[in-house]
Formats: structure tokens, sequence, C-alpha cells
């Protein structure tokens, strides 16, 4: 299917460009519709029944509630703290305060390093598991995701008490002889990125266990019959093999951390406040939802940004597969 | 031909999108619209006392000692309905999205706000046979600044803000404010993780006024808490715990929270709670029935019931907060006997450090201020 879908989808693509890259989604539905529609006419009207319901939920939580945002980022509150629409510009210029500029590149910082972190706990983890885990494999899996299912908040305050002064991994590596007294994990940077790779991990090791389940393993035979080591054809087959799960796993980290505010509310101090919790702040403390609002817009924005950088390499990736 | 049968109905389904994405900004308008003379009215009628359905009941977790909840269902023959907010904005958000509840706990601020918002119903207190030992014995309290002649509310605990310390660690403090620049406890201070009480702390050390909305005040209350900063591990309102698991040294607590505390701490003098003399915030929480609530007369009831002195007793012991209700004072004082400031006297009240409500200036110029404080 794949192949077919490239095939038609680089005849129908020129007319589409001028649509700008926001295009793709389009264009990948289209040239599939068209080899069906020519044999049998009646199923388009099928498949546009099946779409109807994910359509009118996306629609009415996502879309609507996008609007809902952007709207009441021009809206004000009236005393009694209710918001109300309206134009006031006064929530878009507060965000040129430069306490907000810092804090959305710190958020962009963790957000990389703890991408970078998940990363590499990641590959060995689903590597093992995919090519080495024989019968274990879903018992192993779901050793992993089972877990996540306790909720965010519970696991993060459990992972705080972890990490406090006095808490088990302090004491373990006082006693050893790594940490001395005043050495602290708590209200560092640390110590939030160590809540946000704990909080996101399972979402790199999940699609690249799927990358490495599907890699043609006789590819990393191939590698080693032409002499790679284990580590070079680590690096230059597994890896490129998996490139798709990795950046997938990237993109499924970096959103959530991007926003996360539990992990630098219980693991931060004063220097790693995040812009989720100034959003959190807006709503709940302050009760500025138009600012919150603004600021929210704010943060899709930068994630927009990257989100669409992943598109295009992605596209990328699919020519490149088709040639 | 067939590349074209997919589009119209995705144009139709963008359509259809679009006409109810704006039915619903339209409806979303709806939780902001502005009370009607009719709900005034509803709002101002008398409540008839008496049983009127089950009570649904708000408020913070854990704020009333089961043992009474237990007893009032008892006695009247009617189920308590609980839920619990977080914050004061989780609060009014349900309000102002239409949910019913009986009986509320706003603070003095929101207080003040959801009454001028005629969100709240009159309370005649001549049908509460325990009103005299309320307004009788605190006399603050029969004209509040945030409810004329407490016409919507009943006051229920009292509480002040304060700094609570590690005595093992850091032995006697001064009493001010500056405690909390104390360089022995440096990187082991926390502050609330609240606007007003920090800028709040603030503006009482350098002397200015506690809501201030002053730009240039405000501008002296951020250096001056910038200036902490480097000291700082936290903004947290979890001050007990803190310190009990030892991450801080000292931290700026609410003295209801140092008195709950009491009962967890293996030894209490290793702890102490101290009130700055520069001036300590004071809060009250009051008993509030909405202007919606289904069944105003058995909320009437519970605020009675609530009221008798041996209930009063056993809520005190219970969170740890005091409650205006004379004859009771001694209950308190025996409990937080090792933080005696915990107490809050009739001195405390008369000295109105309030947070009070600001114009759209003010609470836009406060939160810029914080956020500049908490991101520094």
């Amino acid at each position: 299917m794949a192949t077919r879908n490239n095939r038609t989808g680089t005849a129908v693509r020129p007319p589409q460009d001028p649509a700008g890259p926001i295009a793709p989604p389009p264009d990948r539905t289209r040239p599939e519709a068209t080899p069906r529609a020519r044999t049998r006419t009646r199923q388009p009207r099928l498949w546009t029944w099946l779409l109807l319901p994910g359509t009118l939920w996306m629609t009415g939580f996502l879309v609507v509630s996008l609007l809902l945002v952007a709207t009441l980022a021009l809206g004000t509150t009236d005393p009694l703290g209710n918001p109300r629409f309206g134009l006031n510009f006064a929530n878009l210029t507060a965000l040129a305060d430069p306490a907000y500029r810092t804090v959305l590149l710190r958020s962009l910082g963790y957000a990389l390093i703890t991408c970078l972190i998940s990363l590499a706990v990641a590959y060995p983890v689903a590597y093992a598991i995919a090519l080495r885990g024989g019968r274990f494999k879903n018992l192993l899996i779901a050793a992993i995701v089972v877990p996540f299912f306790a909720n965010y908040l519970v696991r993060m305050y459990g992972w705080s008490v972890v990490l406090s002064d006095d808490g088990p991994l302090l004491k373990a590596l006082r006693a050893i002889g790594l940490a001395d007294e005043g050495t602290k994990i708590l209200q560092t940077g640390v110590g939030v990125i160590a809540g946000l790779v704990y909080g996101f991990v399972v979402f790199m090791i999940i699609p690249l266990y799927a990358a490495m389940e599907r890699m043609d393993t006789s590819l990393i035979e191939a590698g080693r019959d032409l002499y790679g080591g284990p580590l070079r054809t680590f690096l230059f087959v597994t890896v490129p093999a998996t490139r798709q799960g990795a950046a997938a796993g990237c993109v499924l980290v970096f959103l959530p951390a991007m926003g996360d505010f539990v992990s630098a509310q219980l693991m931060g101090g004063p220097d790693q406040i995040m812009i989720g919790n100034l959003i959190q702040d807006k709503f709940f403390q302050g009760q500025n939802w138009p600012l919150g609002s603004a600021l929210t817009m704010l943060l899709m924005a930068v994630l927009f940004l990257g989100m669409l950088g992943y598109l295009r390499r992605t596209r990328k990736d699919e020519a490149e597969a088709a040639r | 031909m067939s590349p074209e049968a997919l589009p119209p109905t995705r144009r139709s389904f963008l359509r259809a999108g679009t006409a109810a994405a704006l039915a619903l900004a339209a409806s979303g308008c709806g939780f902001a619209t502005a009370d009607d003379p009719a709900g005034r009215a509803t709002a101002q009628a008398p409540i008839d006392v008496k049983v009127d359905g089950d009570l649904v009941y708000f408020n913070w977790a854990d704020f009333v000692e089961p043992s009474v909840f237990e007893g009032f269902q008892k006695e009247y023959g009617v189920k308590v309905v609980q839920s619990n907010y977080d914050s004061m904005e989780g609060m009014a958000a349900k309000l102002n999205a239409g949910n019913r509840y009986d009986i509320i706990f706003p603070t003095a601020k929101w207080a003040e706000r959801l009454a001028a918002g005629g969100r709240l119903r009159t309370i005649d207190h001549s049908r509460l046979r325990g009103a005299e030992a309320v307004f009788g014995g605190y006399g603050y309290f029969a004209d509040p600044w945030y409810d004329p002649r407490s016409a919507h509310t009943v006051p229920f605990t009292m509480y002040k803000t304060g700094i609570g310390w590690r005595r093992d660690r850091l032995g006697d403090l001064t009493g001010s404010w500056d405690d909390l620049w104390n360089d022995q406890a440096k990187g082991k201070v926390f502050v609330l993780d609240d606007r007003d009480e920090v800028l709040g702390l603030g503006a009482l050390k350098l002397g200015l006024d506690l809501t201030t909305g002053d730009h240039g005040d405000l501008a002296r209350v951020t250096d001056a808490l910038r200036s902490l900063r480097p000291r700082l591990r936290g903004f947290s309102s979890d001050s007990y715990n803190n310190l009990l698991n030892g991450n801080a040294d000292m931290t700026q607590a609410w003295s209801g929270d140092m008195a709950a505390m009491l009962d967890q701490a293996e030894d209490p003098a290793v702890f102490g709670f101290e009130v700055a003399r520069e001036g300590a915030p004071v809060n009250s929480d009051c008993y509030a029935i909405p202007a919606n609530a289904q069944h105003p007369g058995t909320a009437m009831l519970f605020i009675d019931y609530m009221l008798r002195p041996e209930n009063v007793k056993k809520n005190i012991e219970y969170i740890g907060y005091p409650m205006p209700v004379s004859g009771t004072e001694d209950t308190y004082a025996a409990l937080v006997e090792p933080f005696p400031q915990c107490v809050v006297t009739a001195d405390d009240l008369a000295a109105d450090l309030f947070f009070r409500n600001g114009d759209a200036g003010t609470e836009r110029a406060r939160d810029a201020a914080w956020t500049d404080v908490k991101a520094g």
C-alpha cells in the first residue's frame, strides 16, 4: 500500500504545493481514495461516514477548544474572575516580559535534554527487548507499560520522595561516598530533568521497540558479515534503520515535556520554573485565563515550529524511501 | 472525476465544524453573563431554616471532623454529599460553570467577590442560635470589610501567615520577615506558592501597603524578593511536609498548617512558628450559601449545627485552625501550646492585614510582579 500511495502521491503533488507545508495530510488521503473510487464509486461515502465520529470528536474537543483558547487570549476578566471575550491586546503585549523568554528557553532546553537522555535510555532497552527478548517480549513490554497506568501525579510524588534530601537515593549515595551532606537533587535542574525523563521515557521506548521489531534483522547479520563490530553495526545499521521510531519517540517525549508543570513543581526550585508552571499559575492561582491562554498560544507556536520540522523530515524520508 | 469526489464532503465537514465552533464559542460566553435582577431578588429572600433536602457540601478536603458530619446526618436525617477543591480559583470556576452547592467556604477576599457578583444568598443571623457567640464575641465580624454586617457570610476559621522553622538547626529567630534572609538557612528556605502571600511579605518587610498595586511599590517588592532568591529553595505551599522531611530549615507558613503539624511531629520542640513584628497577614474563611443552592434551609441548619460549641471544639482540634466562637479559645490555646503565635486575637483582626481585591489594573500589575518573582 505504501508504494501505491507514494507512486500516485508524486503524480498528484504539484498542484497541491502552493498550499504550503500544511498541505501534506490531504495529500495523503486523496491519492488513496483515487484508485478505490475508480473501481467502486460508492465506497468514498462509506469512508466518509467512518471518518465522521473521529472528525466530530476532534472538531469538538480539539479544534473548538483551541479556537476558544485562541479567542480568549484577547479577552479580559470580570471582577468575579470570569473570563470574558473581547478584543484586548494587553495579554499579548504582556508576553514581551523578558521573564517569559527566559522560562520558555529553559523549558526548551529541559525538553531537549530530556529527549536525548530518553533516547540514550530507551535504545538499549528497546533493543534488548525487541531483539533479545525472545518469549519474554510481551511480558517485558508489559512491565514497562503497566506502571505507566498509575496516575502521573502519584508517580511523580513517589519519585520526589526517592530524590528528597533524606530519601533512599541520596542516603545510598552518601553511604558509598558519592555524595556529601550538602548534595541535593530536588530543587535543581537535575531533579526536574530526572522527573521529566522518568515521566516520559515510556513514550520513547515504545516507538523504538516497534521500529526494532519491524527491522529486518538480516541487515545486522550483513553488517557483521562485512566486519562491522557490534558498536559500528549498531551505529551504522540499527540506528539508521530505526531512525523513524526514534524521531516519533522524540516528538512524543518532547511535546509533553515542554508543557509539563508537575516535574518542575515537585522537583524544581525557584530557578527551574517551566512555562507549564506559569500557565498553570494563570489558570489556577491568578485566575487570569486570558493571560494563560495567551501563554498557551505562545507555547503552541513554539511547539508547532518543532512539529513542522518533524513533518518535513518524515516527508523527506518517505520520498527517499519511494525512490 | 473521482479525485473530486471527496473534497466537497470534506469541505462540508469543515463548514459544519466551523458552525459548531462558533456555536460553542457563543455559548462559551454564557458563563460570563452578568447577574440578572430576578436572581438578585431570590438571593435576598430570607431562607426558611428547615430540612429541604440533602446537603451538597463544597470545601477544602478534610476541613470538618468526620464525626461532626455523622452527627449532623443522624440528627437531621439527611446525607452530606461532599466535594472538595484545592484552590479558591477552582471553587469559583466550578460555581461559575453553574454547579450547584448548598454550602461553600470562601476566604474573605472571595466572599467579597462572590457577594458583589450576586452569587451568595443573604443569611439572617437572628435565625442562627449560635450567632451570638460569633458576632457578640468577635466584634470584628459584626461588620467586616469583605461583607458589610456579614450579610452573606458567617466566619468559619481565622489564620495568620508567619515563619515556621527548625529550632534544632537555626536556634532562635528575631521575629522579623528579615529572618527569611538568614544566611544560616541559605538554600533551605521556602516561601508559599501564593501570589498575595509572597508579594505581601515583601510589602510588609518594606513597610508598604499589603496589597499594593502601585508600580513603584511593586518594583521595590520584587527587588527585595530578588535578593531572597539565592537563599530560596522553592515556592511551595506544602510547608509542614517540607519542614518535617528536612527539605526546609525555614518556610513561610500558614498558622493552621503549623498547628496541624504538631500532631505529626515526633518532637514538636524541634520546630518553631513566629509572626513578624512588621505585620502578619490575617485571613478568614466563611460559611456562605450560593445563590443557586437547592437546599439552603439544610445549609442554614448545618451552619447552626457547626456553631454548637462542642462541634466547634471538635473541628478546631481536627483542622488546627481557630474559629471565632467565644468559649472555644481555651481549646485552641491548649492545642497550639508549643506555637502560641498561632492564636488569632482581636488585635490581630483589628490590624486588618487582609488581602484585598484590587481593580483590573492592580490585579494585572500584581500578576506581572508575581511572574517576575517566580520566573526570576
